[in-house]
């Protein structure tokens, strides 16, 4: 029967809606691929190297196995890893979770590491920094093998405090302010330079200035504000900056990437990053100071007991496997070899913060990182900026609002801290 | 008088100025910051006279070679998604033009309303449903998203159109023994062309820019060029800032050339019907 207006049989039509309905089911054919599929930042794949300096040349020769790997950035990569692992079943085997987003909820999307390790051991597990293992240990599973680091650091631009007649470094918190100080002025290139610059947007700044004190802003035990004095004397420190210029004007809209371009322009001479960053800063194709923008650990206040440790925070990326992944021995078998002395070290070589102590210790790296010995020694006693629990990012968020109404002074210090502790309490994990 | 139409003009030429250096001027920085050196950048105060480089082109081929991986899915989607919305589009808007009825009329709102919807609003509740029927990660989920998100003003456009075409033309060519499909594709695709590359001029920019959808739904086969570009803006070693608007540069360039082409075509499309009864 042939339709007079459209000149279409039945049988063309059934045929047309058969080659189509076949097209659509080959289609997932062709999505498929025999690889270990890896979802991760992109920094994850470069540093385990390509071509001739590919660290896992000889583990996929091995194993007759090619990686591929999906990369987001930071936050789009969590987001889509949690989407995949809801699944019934997910093409990603291995996935890089950051040690901030693990609630209970969520580790229990993923594979609990513990009995894999067991059966077949990642080489001498306990060169691992502790630490980075426990923020992947939730409810007494540990469900990410650590593989990345980013500590914070001080960096400071040595020219700069040459040039305002400074001969070290600061030592304690008051000195980093009082240095801050002089330092805001009118370089003699005519630039006009800012003390000290930092986001406004993120949690670590106000928690390293609290604990610089002594406080902290939510401890690993869920403690809120446990030290309310030294919480104030850290917002009031970022306050006084602000009043005096040493933090800029633009303070309130001041984001991460201008934290690097202006220290590399001369615009600032003190900034709160990760050690990692060093190379970044002092790339002569990028910085107007090469070879001259230094780090130091953050500075602890000068009425800390003598004794107490100046935590920094430290974020760490880990491995992990997706309950519904559909290759974890292959997955595990990654996870080890990447977790491996060797590759470690290999990494880290490429600019990756190394999870394990004795990298630090190498040679090599030592040549190559001039900051590695001062990251080690902060690494040992840094900790996360707070504990993932699922109202997590709201807290943060109502953190940084009240510290914002703090140090631009549309707030006193100590009503933002009990505003703090009002909304924030309600949010905490029961 | 005189002075009048002077100041008018003056006014004018100053509201003209200012929009154009809100449109432009970050484009400008844009381009002109991928050909200055890196530390030229950010230089305060800025620096105006520098000795232009490629070298931020050169380190975005060899640095980030999945930028024109993804540049190529951009183009094979755009190209697939452009070419499934003006077909379908053309021929639901021939068939809202040449026939009447409630049902038909009713549809119209309903058209409207799918343009109303947040993409977001049917993203996620889609993604288990385009993983489960194993389309995730290819070339085909977008286009046919991106089509699916302009028939309804592809439709309403294409109707406009259409309705300028003398129904005579369908009779005559009936008269002459032309079913629909024929007298669609003889006289009415030829004589709506320009409505047609309106339309495409849409989705082309819309599929050219889009990010949601592709985050959502690609990975690694798929993946288009501004989801590198993403990444690229937030890379947890340091933002290359060179190498990010040369990869912007290469980015918009395409479809600027593209626009400024088909502008006429996108006026026709945006004006088509106003003057009509």
């Amino acid at each position: 029967m042939t339709d007079p207006r459209t000149g279409l049989t039945r049988r063309r039509l059934l045929g047309t809606a058969l080659g189509g309905a076949a097209t659509m089911a080959a289609l997932p054919t062709w999505a498929q691929t025999r690889t270990l599929n890896i979802l991760s930042h992109a920094v994850h794949e470069r540093v385990l190297g390509a071509g001739d300096a590919d660290l896992l040349s000889a583990w996929k020769s091995d194993n007759g196995a090619t990686l591929s790997f999906t990369t987001f950035d930071s936050n789009p990569l969590q987001d889509r890893l949690f989407r995949e692992a809801s699944l019934p079943a997910t093409d990603y085997s291995v996935g890089y979770l950051i040690d901030n987003r693990p609630t209970s909820e969520i580790a229990a999307l993923f594979e609990p590491l513990g009995p894999r390790n067991a059966a077949d051991p990642i080489e001498d597990f306990a060169d691992i920094a502790p630490g980075l293992i426990q923020g992947m240990t939730v409810d007494g599973n540990l469900i990410g093998i650590p593989v990345r680091h980013a500590t914070q650091g001080l960096f400071y631009n040595e020219a700069m405090l040459e040039e305002a007649g400074i001969t070290a470094p600061p030592e304690t918190l008051e000195e980093l302010i009082e240095q801050a100080n002089r330092l805001t002025f009118t370089s003699a290139s005519g630039t006009p330079v800012t003390g000290m610059v930092l986001a406004s947007d993120l949690a670590v700044f106000p928690v390293m200035f609290a604990r610089a004190f002594g406080g902290d802003f939510i401890t690993a035990d869920f403690r809120l504000v446990p030290d309310r004095g030294a919480m104030e004397q850290g917002l009031s420190a970022l306050r006084s900056m602000f009043e005096t210029g040493a933090l800029p004007r633009s303070y309130a809209t001041t984001r991460n990437d201008d934290m690097v371009s202006w220290i590399q322009q001369g615009r600032a001479a003190f900034t709160v990053l990760p050690f990692a960053r060093h190379a970044q800063l002092n790339n002569p194709e990028q910085s107007n100071f090469p070879g001259r923008i230094k780090a130091i650990p953050f500075p602890g206040s000068a009425s800390l007991p003598a004794g107490t440790p100046m935590s920094a925070v430290v974020e760490a990326w880990a491995m992990v496997i997706p309950r519904n992944a559909t290759d974890k021995d292959l997955a595990w078998s990654y996870i080890r070899e990447v977790s491996s002395k060797r590759v470690t070290l290999g990494m880290a070589l490429n600019g990756n913060g190394p999870v394990r102590v004795s990298s630090y210790a190498d040679p090599a790296l030592i040549e190559r990182n001039p900051v590695a010995e001062i990251e080690a020694r902060v690494l040992a006693t840094a900790r996360g900026a707070f504990p993932p629990f699922p109202e997590a990012a709201r807290a943060q968020a109502t953190m940084l609002e009240e510290v914002q109404l703090a140090v631009l002074g549309r707030k006193s210090v100590a009503d933002a801290v009990s505003a703090i502790i009002d909304r924030v309490g309600p949010l905490m994990p029961a | 008088m005189r002075i009048d139409r002077l100041l008018i003009g003056l006014g004018k030429g100053l509201a003209v100025a200012v929009l154009l250096a809100w449109s432009l001027v970050p484009i400008a920085f844009v381009v002109i910051s991928s050909f200055k050196p890196g530390r030229d950048i950010f230089a305060v105060p800025p620096r105006h006279a520098f000795s232009p480089t490629l070298d931020h082109y050169a380190a975005l081929w060899t640095r980030w070679g999945v930028f024109f991986d993804g540049l190529w899915n951009s183009l094979l989607i755009t190209a697939g998604a452009t070419a499934l919305a003006v077909i379908a589009s053309t021929c639901a808007g021939y068939v809202y033009s040449r026939n009447a009825g409630r049902l038909l009329n009713g549809s119209v709102l309903f058209l409207i309303v799918v343009r109303l919807i947040p993409p977001i609003v049917i993203t996620l509740p889609l993604f288990p449903i385009v993983n489960l029927l194993g389309l995730n990660d290819t070339h085909l989920v977008l286009m046919v998203l991106y089509a699916t998100f302009f028939v309804s003003l592809g439709t309403v456009l294409m109707r406009t159109f259409i309705d300028q075409i003398p129904r005579e033309l369908d009779e005559a060519a009936q008269i002459d023994g032309a079913g629909r499909l024929t007298i669609l594709r003889r006289i009415i695709v030829p004589l709506a062309a320009p409505g047609i590359l309106a339309v495409a001029v849409f989705v082309v920019v819309f599929a050219w820019n889009e990010f949601l959808f592709a985050f959502i739904f690609t990975g690694t086969n798929a993946k288009t060029a501004p989801l590198v570009i993403s990444e690229m803006i937030g890379s947890i070693d340091g933002v290359d800032w060179g190498i990010l608007f040369a990869a912007s540069t290469v980015q918009l360039a395409p479809v600027l050339l593209f626009v400024v082409f088909m502008n006429r075509f996108l006026v026709a499309g945006l004006t088509a019907g106003a003057t009509k009864g």
